[in-house]
Parts: structure tokens; C-alpha cells; sequence
């Protein structure tokens, strides 16, 4: 009698399986307490990268105007696009612009894709510039967060490398023209350039090894490594204490903390919180008034931005279709020759001077990026927009950044045929 | 400890380097460097003619042939012929018609290849072959 009463039954197992399966996978229901909630955003394995709770200040949509979490899911969208996109193309100079016209043609679906991904693709470079602005002019880049800035030009280079390999592969004359050019520009670096160039197009000229060469690195080295380096990102704003937010210099200038310090002994055990840079609660201004629960708080602002990125990308695709020029004719470049918009800055320069423009500059531009951090020591000014005592270099980074894109326009819509001066109008 | 380091940073110079060299093609699928382009006869005194899939230009002046090259120095576009010699579309370079700078950001002139007379009549580009500029083959 005793072991039916002990030892479930088979019936009652089977009652119990959508049950047990569910609460298997999702160990927790809904929350409704704040334990809840901190275990929810803790024992999920998509939501324990973001922390229990946050500040207010990262939620505040004027702060971070999204611009960061955009340029990701743009990102996630190019992966799956681009997935899905690898099924119907063929990297070979004879297939691939036919396989193009297939899209049109022939596969449902097949230049809704082709939009989305385009399209994407030249958002996530103008949206991982925006958020460049954002953190300059936020000051956002102040210690401790020096190295996430270094880690975030790197991440706009291999966003623009992603861009510029994948503009090869419809192989029409927009795509061989540009890549005609901007490899050559690689040519110009000292020493090495031709070499490089030589590595890059696996030949000469641009041709049939160009194109199988710009196509791994376009859909397996590049996106690889955007994705190490974006979880190195992630992890670092994270580990630096969290988004910016003001005032913070004054808790950073203050000595951290250090819970080892309080019982010098050899014996005492230290915790994790000994190794963390400024603990979120033992920071000042981290009290219960300031910080909210990441669930649902922080999730429905991110579903939301989500939710705004991909119907921004839909409609794009729904009224505008990627270009797609004539095939290639390597005989004749078409007048002017143009590179994709956010090279045509650079392009304007290589009109100038090959070396200057195409290697000189941006190598100088780089640098001065990467550098930022490490050049501008002051901590004041942390967390807010334009703020008064950080004129100068807000100032010098709105130049920065306006000759660049003016450069852009110009080469955009001021320049006709042999490049030669002509008005839009 | 030290053995060991030194291992591991061996075997990653050598990856690295072997990586490099698998990168690097041995041998090469695009256009021969030498190439025959018919009799002379083909081209009368006074032509200019640009053979664009080899990427050069054939110049015939009385009995004296040339080529000259017409990928622009500047970044590797094709360079068309023009009134006054050689105009490149894609950065507004422009050569006389002796491959010389005239305008725009091309840095070198054009170069000149070795033209010679194969045995059986016909004449032989090298672009492997540099040449001075001037240099004529007479026919």
C-alpha cells in the first residue's frame, strides 16, 4: 500500500508533463515580488547579461537615445537576413549576379531580403557613428570606461570593413568599381600596401579570387569577430559600473570601497565584491531611490527600441529597393565611379591625394579616436549632453565630425562626371 | 613556466606566419602578363588604339610601335583616350598622350611596356616589362 502512495503512478506523471517540462525550462513564474523580479532577470540565460537592477539614468530615452541597442539589433537582423540570403548566392563571377536577378525573380521573398539586409547594413554604420557622438558628447567615454571606447572604434572599423566586404559580392559595376578603388587605396600604405592588397584580392585585379576571398570575410571572419568584440563590449559596461550617469566623477575621485581593507588580516576570505571595480551597491547614490529592477523595467524599454528598429527596417524595405546596377564590365568604369556613401568621404580626399586621403588621414583619424580617452584626463562633465565644462571638447569633436560628413556630401551630390565640380541643382 | 611561454608564443609566430603564406596564392587565375595582339599591320601609322581587356593602349607612329598602359596610377580605374591624351573617370586624372600628368591626383605617369616581335610575325606585349617612356619598337 505504502509504495503506490510514495512513488508517483505513471497517470499522474503524464497529467503533470506540460507542467513539469514548462517549470524545467522556466524555473521561476512571472514575478511579482522583487526577489522574483532580480531572479527572473538572474536565472535566465538571455537576461542575466543585463544586471538585477539599474539606474534610472540608463533608462531615460534622452540620455542613450537607444542609439547603442539599435546598432545591435541591426546587427542580429543582418545575421538572420544574411543567413538566410547565403542559401540562394553563389560567390562565383559567372553565378552571382544572375543569382541577384534569381532574387527578383525567383525567390519569395528574395528582394524583400535583399532590402532588409541592404538596408541594415547602411543603418547599423550611420547608427554605430551616432552612437559614437552620443558617447563623446556625453562625456561617456571618462574613466573607468577608457577601454570600452577602444573597443568601440573597433567595432565601427569592422562595422565599415563588414559594410565594404559585402559591397562586392552583387557583382555589378557599382560593386567591382568600388572595390577596384578602395583596394587600390590599401596599395598606398607604406611598405606594406601592395602586399596587403595582393593578400585581399588573392590577385592583380579584381577578379574571381577577389570575390571568394571578400565573401568569407563577409559572412564568417567578419561577423565572428564583430561578435567577440561586441560581447567584450557588453561585458565591459558591465564590469565599468553601468551606463554613464552625472555626477559619477565625484564618486569615482572618492577611493573605492574596499571591503578588504576594513580587517587587514592574512586570514580573511574575500568575496567577489573585493575584485569588482566599485560594486553597484556600495556605490554612493546607488540607494534604492535611484535604481529600478531590470525586470520589467529595462526589458520593455529594450523589446521597445526592438520593436522600433525592425518596423524601421520594414518599411525601408517595402518602399526602397537595394540598388543593382548593370553586371560587371571590366572594361569600363562607369563616370563618376562611385563608393558606397560613407566611403565617399574618403573618396573626396583620394581626389586630393592618394596617399594623404586614403591612408594618411584616416590612419591620423584613428588615432585620435583611439586616443580620445587617454588625451582628455578631466572627469568633470560625466553623464550629461553638452555639458558646460566640456565646451572644448565638444566643440572640437562637432568639427570633427561635421568635416566628415560634409566631406560625404560633398562627394555625394557635388561630384559629377571625372569627378569633376557639379552642382546638385 | 618560461619553456613553455616561449612554446606558446613559438607556435603562434609560426601559425601566424604559415597563415600569411597559405593566404598568399602561388599561382594566379587572371590575364597572362605576355600576350601577342596580331601583326603590325593591324595598326596603320597615326592609331591609338586601347585593347581594354589587357589594359593597355597600342600607339603607332610612322614605322615605331609602343604600349602604354592605361590603368591609372592613381587607384586602378581604366583610363579612356581623350582630345589630349588619356582621361581617367573615376578621379578626373589626365595624361598627354604620352602618358605624362597633366591634371588631377594620379602621382606617376602611365608606364610603357616592352613590345617585341615574336617569331612568327606577330607582335608580343610584356606588362611584366617596364620600359622608359619613348621607348618605340621599329617595325
Amino acid at each position: 500500500m505504502s509504495p503506490r502512495t510514495t512513488s508517483p503512478d505513471l497517470r499522474s506523471a503524464l497529467a503533470a508533463l506540460p507542467r513539469n517540462i514548462w517549470a524545467s525550462i522556466f524555473r521561476h513564474p512571472l514575478p511579482s515580488t522583487d526577489l522574483g523580479r532580480a531572479q527572473t532577470s538572474f536565472t535566465n540565460f538571455f537576461l542575466h547579461i543585463h544586471p538585477v537592477k539599474v539606474h534610472r539614468n540608463t533608462l531615460r530615452p534622452a540620455y542613450t537615445l537607444g542609439l547603442g541597442l539599435t546598432s545591435f539589433f541591426l546587427f542580429v537582423i543582418l545575421t538572420v537576413t544574411g543567413v538566410l540570403l547565403m542559401f540562394y548566392y553563389v560567390p562565383s563571377t559567372g553565378q552571382a549576379y544572375d543569382r541577384m536577378l534569381d532574387l527578383r525573380g525567383s525567390v519569395a521573398f528574395g528582394v524583400f531580403l535583399r532590402n532588409m539586409h541592404r538596408w541594415s547594413a547602411h543603418g547599423m554604420v550611420a547608427l554605430v557613428f551616432l552612437h559614437m557622438c552620443r558617447v563623446f558628447l556625453t562625456g561617456a567615454y571618462k574613466p573607468p570606461r577608457e577601454f570600452n571606447w577602444v573597443v568601440g572604434v573597433m567595432l565601427f572599423l569592422l562595422t565599415l570593413f563588414s559594410s565594404f566586404t559585402g559591397y562586392l559580392l552583387p557583382w555589378d559595376q557599382l560593386a567591382f568599381w568600388a572595390i577596384t578603388v578602395g583596394t587600390a587605396i590599401a596599395g598606398y600604405a607604406p611598405l606594406v600596401g601592395q602586399q596587403v592588397r595582393f593578400l585581399l584580392l588573392g590577385d592583380h585585379t579584381v577578379g574571381q579570387e577577389a570575390l571568394l576571398r571578400f565573401y568569407v570575410l563577409h559572412v564568417a571572419v567578419l561577423p565572428l569577430l564583430v561578435a567577440g568584440v561586441l560581447a567584450i563590449h557588453f561585458w565591459r559596461i558591465r564590469k565599468d559600473g553601468g551606463l554613464s550617469r552625472p555626477d559619477e566623477g565625484a564618486d569615482t575621485l572618492a577611493p573605492a570601497p574596499t571591503p578588504a581593507a576594513a580587517v587587514p588580516t592574512a586570514r580573511t576570505t574575500y568575496g567577489l565584491m573585493g575584485f569588482v571595480r566599485g560594486p553597484f551597491a556600495a556605490r554612493p547614490g546607488n540607494g534604492p531611490d535611484d535604481s529600478v529592477y531590470s525586470w520589467p523595467s529595462l526589458f520593455q524599454a529594450e523589446l521597445f527600441v526592438f520593436v522600433l528598429t525592425i518596423a524601421g527596417v520594414l518599411v525601408m524595405s517595402l518602399f526602397f529597393d537595394a540598388p543593382l546596377e548593370e553586371p560587371v564590365n571590366v572594361l569600363h568604369p562607369p563616370n563618376p565611379a562611385k563608393a558606397p556613401w560613407y566611403f565617399l568621404g574618403l573618396q573626396e580626399l583620394v581626389s586630393y591625394s592618394a596617399f594623404w586621403g586614403g591612408v594618411g588621414i584616416p590612419t591620423i583619424e584613428v588615432l585620435i579616436l583611439l586616443l580620445v580617452p587617454y588625451l582628455d584626463r578631466s572627469h568633470r562633465g560625466v553623464g550629461r549632453w553638452f555639458a558646460r565644462e566640456r565646451l572644448a571638447a565638444n566643440t572640437l569633436f562637432l568639427i570633427f565630425a561635421v568635416i566628415n560628413l560634409m566631406l560625404i556630401v560633398i562627394g555625394t551630390f557635388f561630384r559629377g562626371p571625372n569627378w569633376a565640380f557639379v552642382s546638385p541643382w | 613556466m618560461w619553456l613553455s611561454s616561449a612554446a606558446l608564443a613559438g607556435s603562434g609566430i609560426i601559425s601566424a606566419f604559415s597563415n600569411v603564406v597559405f593566404l598568399k596564392p602561388r599561382a594566379t587565375y587572371g590575364l597572362p602578363s605576355r600576350f601577342g595582339i596580331g601583326a603590325p599591320d593591324a595598326y596603320p601609322s597615326g592609331t591609338r588604339m586601347s585593347l581594354d581587356v589587357h589594359r593597355v593602349c597600342i600607339v603607332r607612329e610612322g614605322r615605331r610601335i609602343a604600349a602604354i598602359s592605361t590603368t591609372c596610377t592613381h587607384l586602378g580605374c581604366i583610363v579612356g583616350l581623350s582630345d589630349t591624351g588619356f582621361a581617367c573617370p573615376c578621379h578626373g586624372s589626365r595624361f598627354d598622350h604620352d602618358g605624362n600628368v597633366t591634371g588631377g591626383p594620379a602621382p606617376r605617369p602611365l608606364p610603357w611596356y616592352k613590345v617585341s616581335l615574336a617569331p612568327n610575325g606577330e607582335l608580343e606585349v610584356d606588362t611584366s616589362l617596364r620600359v622608359d617612356p619613348g621607348t618605340y619598337l621599329n617595325v
